[in-house]
C-alpha cells in the first residue's frame, strides 16, 4: 500500500497493485504503469525508448498503416514501414488464466486482478513499441480469444477483453493450449499469466509445441503472499476454490510442510519452463508490477 | 398450565438465546476459501468436526435446559396405562405355588416348578400372569405381567419353606391381593393338597368374584397318593433327668428307627424302637444330664423317611435354678401363705419363696429381690410403706393382696387410693367379667370367668391400669407404674375368705405369669412354629438382637432399639438377646404338615365345580356397573424427574463448556 513514507516518485508508486486497485479503468491503469515504468527506465542506461531510425521493412498485413513511409512509396512505389530503435515489430499474445483459483487474494488485489494489470500493462507496452497484441482468456477451455493485431483500437480491444475477465471454472491447460496452437500462425511472444496449479509435466507437454513452433514463451507465475508463506494461528478449514473440497489444516503444517510443497511445485514449473527454453517469472501479487515489466523487457531484449 | 399457555410459550422463547449465541459462534468456524487444495493435507484429528459436534452438543444441552425448565413449571403429568392392557378377552393366570413344609417331601417341589412352567408355556400371547407363593402367609412373587420370562426367572429363587398351608387362608389372602381387572381369571393352585390344609369351612375356599369375571380353578396336584411318614411330635422333660419323646406315625406299616438324644449338640443317648404305623410311639430317655440355663434338646430319627425335615425336633429346656422371691406376711402359717407358696413353687420356671415376717423386716433386704409379694397390704405401716415406695421407685416390683387387715383402711398405702365404705361380706362375691388379656401377666390365663371375688371398693386413679374387674365395675387387679418399678394390687384376699381365686386352676397360671412379668424375665414362648412371628415387644418391653439358626443377625443396629416382630422362617434355634439376658427359641414345622394324607379327589372336583359357578352373567355385571368400558389411566407427576434431569444437564453443560474453552485457548 502507498504511504506517506513511500519516497518513490508518483508515477513509480502507480506500479504498486494496491494503488492501482483504486483505478477503475484498466486502460488508465496500463498507461499509468507503463508511463511510470518508462520514466524509471529513462534513468537506466540499458533500455531506451528513443525514436532513432534503424531500417525500413516491407509492409505486412496487420501493420499499422500510420507507420508507412509515404515518401518511399512515392519514390519507389513500395510500401515500407519505418522501424525505429526499440521496436521489434513482433506479436505479443497474452494468455490469461481465469480459473477460479485466480480469484484468490489475501489483500485487496486478487491474482486475476493482478494478472489483468500485468496483461494490460504488457499490452500497452507492446503497443507503444508497435507490436501486435492479442489475448486469450482460458480456464479449462478457451473463454475469449482476440488474435494479435496492431490496428488502431486493437489495444483497447485487448484491454477491454482483459477487463471483462471473471474467475470461474477450474484449470485444464491441455484443451486451451491445443486450441491456441491451432490459431497462432506467426512467430512471436507468448506471455502466459497463471498460477499454474497444474502438473508440471503436463504443462511442459502443452508449452513445448509452442516453443517448437518458434514462439518465445514467458510464464508469469502469479501467487499470493498467503499462498507462498501462509500464516495461521489455529486449525482452519480451507475450501478449494475450484473443486470445493474442504480440508482442515493445522498451523504447523502450513508453517513447514505446505511451504516445502509449494516451493517444490514452483521449482518443478521453473524446471519445466527451462526445459523448453521458456522464461519463468514468479510474481508475488503483493509486489509492484515493475519486476514483471522489467523481466518482460529483458526477455524481449534477449529474444531480439 | 397447558402447553399452549402464553407464559409457557413465552418461556420457550428462551430457546432462542442458545440458538443465537451458537449461531454467532459457528460463524467463526466457517470455511475459508483457498486457491487450491493440491498441497494441503488434512489434520490428523478432525478438530473442526469435533469442535462442531461439541458446539452442537452444547447447544442441544442448553436448549434442553430451557425446555425442561419451562416444562417443569407446567407441572406435567404422565397418564400411564396399567402395566398390561387388560380387556375382557384377556386371561389372567393367577398361579399359586404351595411352598409349605410338606412340599419338601421327595421331589414334590420340583414337580410343582415343572407344572408352573408348563402353565406358562401354554399361555396365549395376550394373557397376563401373576405368581404367588402360599405357605403360612401368601407372598406376591411376581405382580401381574405379560412377560412370562419374569415368572421363569422368579421360579429359580423359589423353594419350599417350613410353614403350614391352609387353603381357606390362602383364598382369603388372595381375595385382597389379586389386582382388579376385566380379565377372565384362571386360578392355578399348584400343591400336594394335604388333607390338613383343607379349610375348616368349605365356603372359605371359594374366591371372591372380581368384577364379575369368570374364575376357573385349575388344580395342579403334585402328589397322587398318601406317602408314609413319621415325625418327632413331642419332647417333654418330665423330671429333672427324664425326657419323654413322642413319635407320630402316618403310615400303613410299622417301622424300625433309631432315635437319638442330643443335649447342646452332644449325643447322650440312642435307642432302637419300632414305631407304630398310625399313632404315637413314646420313647423315654432317663438319666439325662442338663447344663444350667437353656439347654438345646435335639431328637433325631434315622434313617430319614420321605419328609426328612420332621425327623428332627428342636426343644429348649430351661434348667436355671429357682429364682428367690420374698413373701411378706404377718403370719407365716396363714392359708394365704400356703396358696402363694404352692403356686410359685409349682410354676414352670420354679421359684424359691423366702418367708419374711413384716414385723422383723429390715427394709434394706428388699433390694436383694427383683420383686416381692405382700400377703396383705393392710399389714404394712407407714414407714414400711415409704420403704416399699422407695423400693419400687428404684425399679423393684410388688404384688400385694388386700386381706382382712385392709378392710379397715381408708386408703391403700403406697398407692394412696381411697377405699369405699361398702361393707364386705362373704355373700357379696361377684364374678369376674373383664380381663385385659393383652397384659403379659394375663396372656395365657384362662378360667377367670369362674372366679368369684369380694373386692375392696376402690376408686382407681388415672395412673392405674385396671387389668381385671368385676361385673359391678369394681377393679380386682390393677397396676401402677411408680418410678422405674411396678406395683400390682389384687383388691381381694388370697386366703379363700373373700375370694375363691386361690382354689381355682387359673391361680397357678396367674401367679406364674405375674412372677415372670414382675421379675422381668423373658416372656418369649420358647417353642414356636415355623413362619410364625417372634414378638420382641413382649420380651421386657425392649428389643434386642436376634440371630437365626444359621447365626445370621436379623436386625440392623437401628432396629435393635425398638420392638420388632421377627418372622421365624427357619427351623432350629433362634438366639434372642434382650436386656434381661440371652434366650433360646426352638422353631419346628407345624405338626399338621407331617401328615401327608392328601385330599380326596372328589373334594377337589367339588371345589372346582363350585368356583366355576360363581361368575355372574355379563348382563348382570353391566347392570350393576361392575364392568367399566374404559380403563382408568394413572396420573403421575413427572416434574421432579425434570428437575433431576436439569441438574444433570447443568453439570454436563459445565463440563462440556469448560472443555471447549480449554481447546480454544490451546490453539491460540
Amino acid at each position: 500500500m502507498s504511504t506517506s513514507s513511500d519516497n518513490r516518485p508518483a508515477p513509480m508508486r502507480l506500479l504498486d497493485p494496491s494503488v492501482l486497485g483504486a483505478m477503475s479503468n484498466l486502460e488508465l491503469v496500463a498507461k499509468a504503469v507503463v508511463e511510470g515504468f518508462v520514466i524509471g527506465l529513462h534513468r537506466s542506461p540499458k533500455f531506451g525508448f528513443s525514436q532513432e531510425f534503424v531500417e525500413y521493412r516491407q509492409y505486412a498485413d496487420g501493420d499499422d498503416p500510420r507507420y508507412i513511409d509515404w515518401n518511399v512509396y512515392a519514390r519507389s512505389d513500395r510500401t515500407v514501414i519505418k522501424r525505429f530503435k526499440g521496436e521489434t515489430n513482433s506479436h505479443l499474445m497474452l494468455l490469461l488464466d481465469t480459473s477460479a483459483s485466480m480469484g484468490f487474494g489475501s489483500g485487496d488485489t486478487s491474482k486475476l486482478q493482478y494478472g489483468k494489470y500485468l496483461g494490460a500493462s504488457l499490452a500497452y507496452l507492446a503497443a507503444r513499441q508497435h507490436d501486435a497484441v492479442g489475448v486469450m482468456l482460458f480456464d479449462n477451455e478457451v473463454k475469449e480469444y482476440r488474435p494479435p493485431a496492431s490496428k488502431p483500437g486493437s489495444l483497447q480491444g485487448v484491454i477491454h477483453t482483459l477487463d471483462d475477465a471473471q474467475a470461474s471454472e477450474g484449470t485444464d491447460i491441455n484443451q486451451p493450449m491445443t486450441r491456441f496452437r491451432e490459431h497462432i500462425k506467426k512467430r512471436g511472444l507468448v506471455a502466459v499469466i497463471s498460477d499454474f496449479y497444474c502438473d508440471a509435466q503436463e504443462l511442459m507437454e502443452n508449452i513445448r509445441p509452442l516453443a517448437l513452433h518458434g514462439q518465445d514463451v514467458i510464464m508469469f507465475h502469479l501467487l499470493d503472499k498467503d499462498e507462498l508463506t501462509p500464516e495461521i494461528k489455529q486449525s482452519t478449514l480451507y475450501e478449494d476454490m475450484e473443486t470445493g473440497q474442504a480440508i482442515e489444516v493445522e498451523p504447523a503444517f502450513m508453517q513447514k510442510a505446505y511451504r516445502d510443497k509449494i516451493q517444490k511445485h514452483i521449482a518443478s514449473i521453473e524446471e519445466a519452463a527451462n526445459g523448453i527454453r521458456a522464461d519463468h517469472i514468479l510474481l508475488d501479487t503483493s509486489e509492484p508490477l515493475d519486476k514483471a515489466l522489467h523481466n518482460y523487457l529483458t526477455f524481449r531484449e534477449k529474444r531480439g | 398450565m397447558a402447553l399452549l399457555g402464553p407464559i409457557f410459550l413465552l418461556g420457550l422463547l428462551g430457546i432462542g438465546l442458545p440458538l443465537w449465541l451458537h449461531r454467532l459462534e459457528t460463524q467463526v468456524t466457517e470455511r475459508e476459501p483457498f486457491a487450491t487444495a493440491m498441497f494441503l493435507e488434512p489434520a490428523k484429528k478432525r478438530i473442526h468436526v469435533q469442535r462442531k459436534l461439541k458446539y452442537l452438543l452444547l447447544m442441544a444441552l442448553r436448549i434442553l435446559f430451557f425446555v425442561l425448565l419451562v416444562l417443569a413449571f407446567t407441572r406435567p403429568v404422565f397418564f400411564a396405562p396399567p402395566q398390561a392392557v387388560i380387556t375382557e378377552e384377556t386371561t389372567h393366570h393367577v398361579i399359586v405355588v404351595d411352598t409349605s413344609f410338606s412340599m419338601q417331601t421327595e421331589d414334590r417341589f420340583n414337580q410343582a416348578m415343572a407344572a408352573v412352567r408348563s402353565i406358562i408355556a401354554d399361555m396365549e400371547t395376550d394373557d397376563v400372569v401373576s405368581l404367588y407363593s402360599a405357605s403360612s402367609n401368601i407372598s406376591t412373587i411376581v405382580s401381574m405381567t405379560g412377560n412370562s420370562d419374569d415368572i421363569d426367572q422368579a421360579l429359580d429363587s423359589l423353594e419350599a419353606g417350613n410353614g403350614k398351608l391352609d387353603l381357606g387362608n390362602m383364598i382369603s389372602s388372595l381375595n385382597t391381593m389379586i389386582e382388579e381387572s376385566q380379565a377372565n381369571f384362571v386360578l392355578h393352585v399348584v400343591s400336594d393338597f394335604q388333607q390338613t390344609g383343607q379349610a375348616v369351612r368349605f365356603a372359605d375356599m371359594i374366591p371372591d368374584v372380581i368384577n364379575g369375571r369368570p374364575i376357573t380353578l385349575d388344580i395342579e396336584r403334585v402328589a397322587s397318593d398318601n406317602t408314609a411318614n413319621w415325625a418327632v411330635d413331642s419332647v417333654l422333660v418330665t423330671t429333672v433327668d427324664t425326657i419323654e419323646v413322642g413319635i407320630r406315625g402316618y403310615a400303613q406299616e410299622d417301622s424300625e428307627r433309631s432315635i437319638s438324644l442330643s443335649i447342646n449338640e452332644e449325643v447322650q443317648q440312642e435307642s432302637q424302637v419300632t414305631l407304630d404305623a398310625d399313632g404315637m410311639t413314646f420313647v423315654t430317655f432317663s438319666n439325662v444330664i442338663f447344663a444350667e440355663g437353656d439347654n438345646r434338646i435335639d431328637i433325631r430319627m434315622t434313617p430319614n423317611d420321605a419328609l426328612a425335615g420332621d425327623d428332627l425336633r428342636y426343644t429348649v429346656f430351661d434348667n436355671s435354678p429357682p429364682a428367690p422371691v420374698m413373701l411378706l406376711t404377718e403370719d407365716e402359717a396363714s392359708l394365704g401363705v400356703t396358696y402363694i407358696t404352692a403356686a410359685l413353687e409349682t410354676a414352670p420356671r420354679g421359684y424359691e419363696v423366702i418367708l419374711q415376717n413384716i414385723s422383723d423386716l429390715d427394709p434394706r433386704v428388699l433390694q436383694r429381690y427383683p420383686w416381692v409379694v405382700i400377703e396383705d397390704i393392710g399389714t404394712i405401716n407407714a414407714s414400711l410403706a415409704t420403704a416399699i415406695t422407695d423400693y419400687v421407685n428404684g425399679g423393684g416390683a410388688v404384688l400385694t393382696a388386700a386381706g382382712e387387715s385392709a378392710l379397715g383402711l381408708s386408703s391403700i398405702p403406697v398407692l394412696d387410693l381411697e377405699v369405699g365404705s361398702t361393707p364386705l361380706t362373704r355373700e357379696s362375691r361377684n364374678p369376674i367379667t373383664m380381663i385385659d388379656s393383652s397384659h403379659p401377666a394375663l396372656g395365657e390365663s384362662s378360667g377367670w370367668g369362674s372366679v368369684n371375688v369380694q373386692a375392696l371398693p376402690l376408686e382407681a386413679g388415672d395412673d392405674d391400669n385396671i387389668l381385671v374387674a368385676q361385673s359391678n365395675e369394681q377393679p380386682v387387679l390393677l397396676e401402677r407404674q411408680i418410678g422405674r418399678g411396678r406395683f400390682m394390687l389384687l383388691a381381694t384376699a388370697l386366703d379363700n375368705t373373700l375370694s375363691d381365686l386361690p382354689v381355682k386352676p387359673v391361680f397357678v397360671t396367674f401367679m406364674a405369669e405375674t412372677a415372670r412379668y414382675l421379675s422381668n424375665e423373658n416372656l418369649l414362648i420358647r417353642e414356636q412354629v415355623a413362619e410364625s412371628f417372634l414378638q420382641l415387644g413382649v420380651a421386657g418391653g425392649a428389643s434386642g438382637q436376634v440371630y437365626d439358626p444359621d447365626g445370621e443377625s436379623l436386625l440392623s443396629l437401628a432396629d435393635t432399639t425398638q420392638a420388632q416382630d421377627i418372622s421365624l422362617d427357619k427351623t432350629g434355634y433362634y438366639q434372642v438377646f434382650t436386656p434381661s439376658g440371652e434366650v433360646l427359641v426352638a422353631v419346628n414345622p407345624d405338626r399338621r404338615e407331617s401328615d401327608l394324607t392328601i385330599m380326596d379327589a372328589q373334594v377337589l372336583q367339588n371345589w372346582q365345580n363350585v368356583v366355576a359357578g360363581t361368575a355372574r352373567p355379563d348382563e348382570q355385571r353391566l347392570n350393576d356397573g361392575t364392568v367399566s368400558q374404559t380403563q382408568e389411566l394413572e396420573e403421575r407427576e413427572i416434574w421432579r424427574l425434570f428437575l433431576f434431569l436439569l441438574v444433570i444437564i447443568v453439570i454436563a453443560e459445565s463440563i462440556l463448556g469448560n472443555q471447549h474453552l480449554r481447546v480454544k485457548t490451546g490453539t491460540l
